[in-house]
């Protein structure tokens, strides 16, 4: 995790206290009906005594700490078993439910320092811990055979005809057989069950040919072991069987490290809610409560440092919110009142109420967590090729294997056995279906760390074709709210009073240009201070003209009577014209100010432009505002006027992109969503920025919710460099199998160099790939 | 040579008794947090167990 990642850290000066939960709030755990969420009994079904909970442990800094917590676990009465794990952050906590309850063992370590927290996904997260110890169990085992059946092999290797006598070596076959059986048996399990379970399904699998190796090698070593005499010779292969065993389990161990460490990006995601909320009650006082209780509509009161448990809007307060995972944007964002809040997201500086305006999966968290995990099983064209290839080629692997058989049978029995076992394990259709999903895999969890959500796998492929984008202008390159561009005022009045008499009023709207004016005047003059002695009563808003008030008190100079503040019809001004949006402000004098509004071009807008332009993309603006506005904005960032097309309707955006499509153009379309949907949908590849429509709608192949441009020229880089290291992927899959087959079917391969070499070419593969979890040159 | 007949067997059982060490050790989670058992000896505190 890099900068992207906001660490929620506890802002300096808090106290403890008001941040964690209190001794009572813990008090919502002892219902077994809420602590069976993240427990489990452990002791005989019918008593319920012994429970095992699994919780999530914060203010862990080091190995120490989780020994402190342990001993003061274990001081509560009634826990029996404490193990905390400093790696993973976790605790598992083995008690009795007849001598504590949960919220006393959960209180215990709160004076230390740490906090517990239940653990919602505890199960998966003991079921993965449980697999990954099997996965571990099946290699050791593999590897201590190998180890030790190449001691007994190896005095045949070493001594010449004669020198063992027949008695030993029959004793030392006989060792090798038996510290085989844990490796054929155990550690080759996870080849069989998968043969058998896609033939009975009448498929053929990666797996088949190498059950098929396994096991005729074994069979062959086993036959001449103990009937040295017959036709299958009296040549043994233990050592060959354990070595490709292992080195076959060495490759999918680390392979399965390698794409857990991508999944595990995922995983921080989904660990984020709090699992017990403070809901405020009928009579006005908060009670905490388990999350899945939440409704909507209900209040609930978050503490600095907790992530807010739903989507909701503020209404007591003002605070600081890190949204990093779900929108990329790495600087705390100022969340103030009336303003939503979205699940996930981290409140960091002061306490607030918010009202709850979706739970659950509606929320815009569950929807993200739900696009990432469906583009992370989806796979991408690439990868279905892969597959399709895959199966005649296993196909031909195995009667590759079965000729080779018939083809050596007549010269010796035994080496066309061994040659055919060669060419079934050498043949690697697995680096040919990593290839792909490996790489972009590892590129859509490096574009989620930077708040970029990939809906289709697929998209990273037509992403690195791209040679030209159109940008959509209205909530892409520019933000939704809009700037004071220019100001003039009648004479003898300051630019600051101006403002200060326009924010009076527009402080009573919402309309986009009246927060422009207030904006502008808090930045004038720090907002709207009572040193003027200004006050503006009885203020009504006409809908669709403007505002006006009754300007009273003393010390504005020069100003009198009804306020206005609105259009120049409404003004009673005429209007000289100008193309840019203007609002006028009046008093009973005439005019006082006119303010010259545009919108504001997104920060980073240029930067990303220039930086596109500069690696050759060619850029487009489509807008469906006036053409001058779009032309204006399009200057500004240095983009071509040619390439500026104003007044579109989305059909027109549409027949625009096409003729692009048809002059052979790949067309990259990044707009809000909002009214270029169908446009998204048809460009090569798509970019919805912004929060302008529900993610689930987004028409397009990538989500960015923070709507960082920069992350733009990146995007593309880092898409080509992705498709550069699928096609090294598959490029070094047929090169490998071009060369071993022939070898195999040659005969000149032994059964655990073609172990070695599969491991190592699906290895090369999948670490190939996890280059791509990082941005090139950071970022 | 004949003591071959002896340790050869031997060493089997000492391998499938190495396993078995190997086998608690692993489903007793001790290659999950490399760090901490390093630096229980380190802890204070420790001792008034004894």
């Amino acid at each position: 995790m890099r900068a992207a990642v906001f660490s929620p850290l506890r802002p300096v000066g808090q106290t403890g206290s008001d941040n964690t939960l209190g001794t009572d709030d813990l008090k919502v755990f002892d219902d077994p009906e809420d602590w069976v969420a993240f427990s489990r009994s452990v002791d005989a079904p019918a008593s319920d005594v012994l429970w095992e909970s699994q919780v999530v442990v914060r203010g862990m800094h080091c190995a120490a700490c989780s020994l402190t917590l342990e001993q003061a676990l274990l001081g509560v009465k009634g826990v029996l078993a404490a193990h905390v794990s400093a790696a993973s952050g976790r605790a598992s906590i083995t008690w009795s439910s007849t001598l504590t309850r949960p919220s006393l063992w959960l209180a215990a370590p709160l004076t230390l320092g740490y906090q517990l927290l239940p653990a919602s996904d505890a199960f998966d997260v003991n079921d993965s811990r449980q697999q990954a110890r099997l996965v571990l169990w099946r290699w050791l085992v593999a590897g201590f055979c190998m180890m030790q059946v190449m001691m007994y092999a190896a005095p045949a290797y070493f001594s010449q005809p004669g020198d063992i006598s027949p008695d030993i070596e029959r004793l030392l076959r006989w060792a090798s057989w038996v510290l085989c059986l844990p490796v054929l048996i155990f550690s080759s399990q996870p080849f069989f069950t998968s043969a058998l379970r896609d033939l009975r399904r009448r498929a053929i699998s990666m797996d088949l040919p190498v059950a098929l190796g396994i096991a005729v090698t074994f069979a062959v070593s086993t036959a001449a072991t103990f009937e040295p005499m017959g036709w299958w010779g009296r040549e043994v292969y233990f050592d060959s069987l354990s070595m490709f065993v292992f080195f076959l389990l060495t490759g999918r161990f680390l392979e399965q490290r390698l794409r857990s460490r991508t999944a595990g990006s995922l995983g921080a995601l989904m660990q984020r809610l709090q699992t017990s909320v403070e809901r405020q009650t009928a009579d006005g006082h908060f009670e905490r409560v388990p999350t899945r209780r939440l409704r909507v509509g209900d209040v609930m009161r978050v503490m600095p440092g907790e992530t807010f448990a739903a989507d909701g809007t503020i209404v007591v307060g003002d605070t600081l919110a890190d949204e990093a995972l779900l929108t990329g944007e790495s600087r705390p964002v100022p969340r103030g009142l009336g303003a939503s809040v979205m699940a996930g997201s981290y409140n960091l500086e002061n306490a607030v109420q918010v009202r709850v305006d979706q739970v659950g999966a509606d929320t815009r968290y569950a929807q993200v967590v739900a696009l990432m995990q469906r583009a992370a099983v989806e796979k991408p064209r690439l990868a279905v090729m892969a597959d399709k290839v895959a199966k005649p080629f296993l196909v031909f692997v195995l009667l590759a294997a079965a000729l080779t058989v018939a083809f050596w049978w007549r010269t010796d029995p035994s080496h066309a056995l061994m040659a055919a076992v060669a060419v079934l394990v050498v043949t690697c259709p697995c680096a040919l279906s990593l290839a792909t999903p490996t790489a972009l895999l590892t590129s859509a969890g490096l574009f989620a760390r930077y708040g970029v959500l990939v809906r289709h796998l697929q998209a990273i492929e037509s992403l690195a074709d791209v040679d030209t984008i159109i940008f959509d202008k209205t909530g892409t390159l520019t933000d939704a709210s809009m700037g004071l561009r220019h100001l003039q005022t009648r004479e003898g009045i300051t630019d600051a009073m101006a403002l200060q008499l326009a924010s009076g009023l527009a402080l009573h709207s919402l309309h986009p240009a009246s927060r422009a004016l207030v904006t502008a005047a808090a930045l004038a003059c720090g907002g709207v201070s009572a040193s003027w002695g200004l006050r503006i009563n009885d203020v009504r808003a006409i809908a669709g003209q403007g505002l006006e008030g009754q300007l009273s008190g003393v010390g504005m100079v020069g100003v009198s009577g009804t306020l206005r503040l609105g259009s120049a019809r409404f003004c009673q001004i005429e209007d000289f014209s100008s193309d840019a949006m203007q609002v006028w402000l009046a008093d009973d004098l005439g005019w006082i100010a006119r303010f010259e509004l545009d919108e504001t071009v997104r920060q980073d807008a240029e930067k990303a432009v220039a930086s596109l332009q500069e690696k050759g993309f060619e850029l487009h603006v489509l807008s469906g505002d006036r053409e001058a506005t779009a032309r204006h904005v399009a200057h500004r960032l240095g983009i071509n006027a040619l390439n500026v097309h104003g007044d579109c309707t989305p059909q027109t955006k549409l027949a625009l992109m096409q003729t692009l499509q048809q002059q052979g153009s790949k067309v990259l379309m990044v707009g809000d969503g909002l009214n270029d949907g169908p446009v998204l949908a048809a460009a090569n590849a798509s970019v919805a920025v912004g929060l302008a429509v529900p993610l689930a709608q987004a028409q397009s192949d990538f989500v960015m919710p923070g709507a960082q441009l920069l992350m733009l020229p990146e995007m593309l880089a880092h898409a080509r460099r992705s498709m550069r290291v699928v096609r090294q992927n598959l490029w070094w899959a047929a090169v490998y199998n071009a060369i071993c087959v022939p070898l195999a079917l040659a005969g000149w391969l032994p059964a655990w160099l073609a172990g070695l070499g599969m491991a190592f070419s699906s290895l090369l593969v999948v670490a190939n790939a996890a280059r791509l979890s990082h941005l090139k040159g950071g970022a | 040579m004949d003591i071959l007949f002896l340790l050869v067997p031997l060493s089997v059982l000492l391998a499938l008794a190495v396993m078995g060490l190997l086998a608690w050790a692993v489903w007793s989670g001790q290659f999950e947090d490399m760090e901490r058992e390093g630096e229980r000896i380190l802890q204070e505190g420790e001792e008034k167990r004894l």
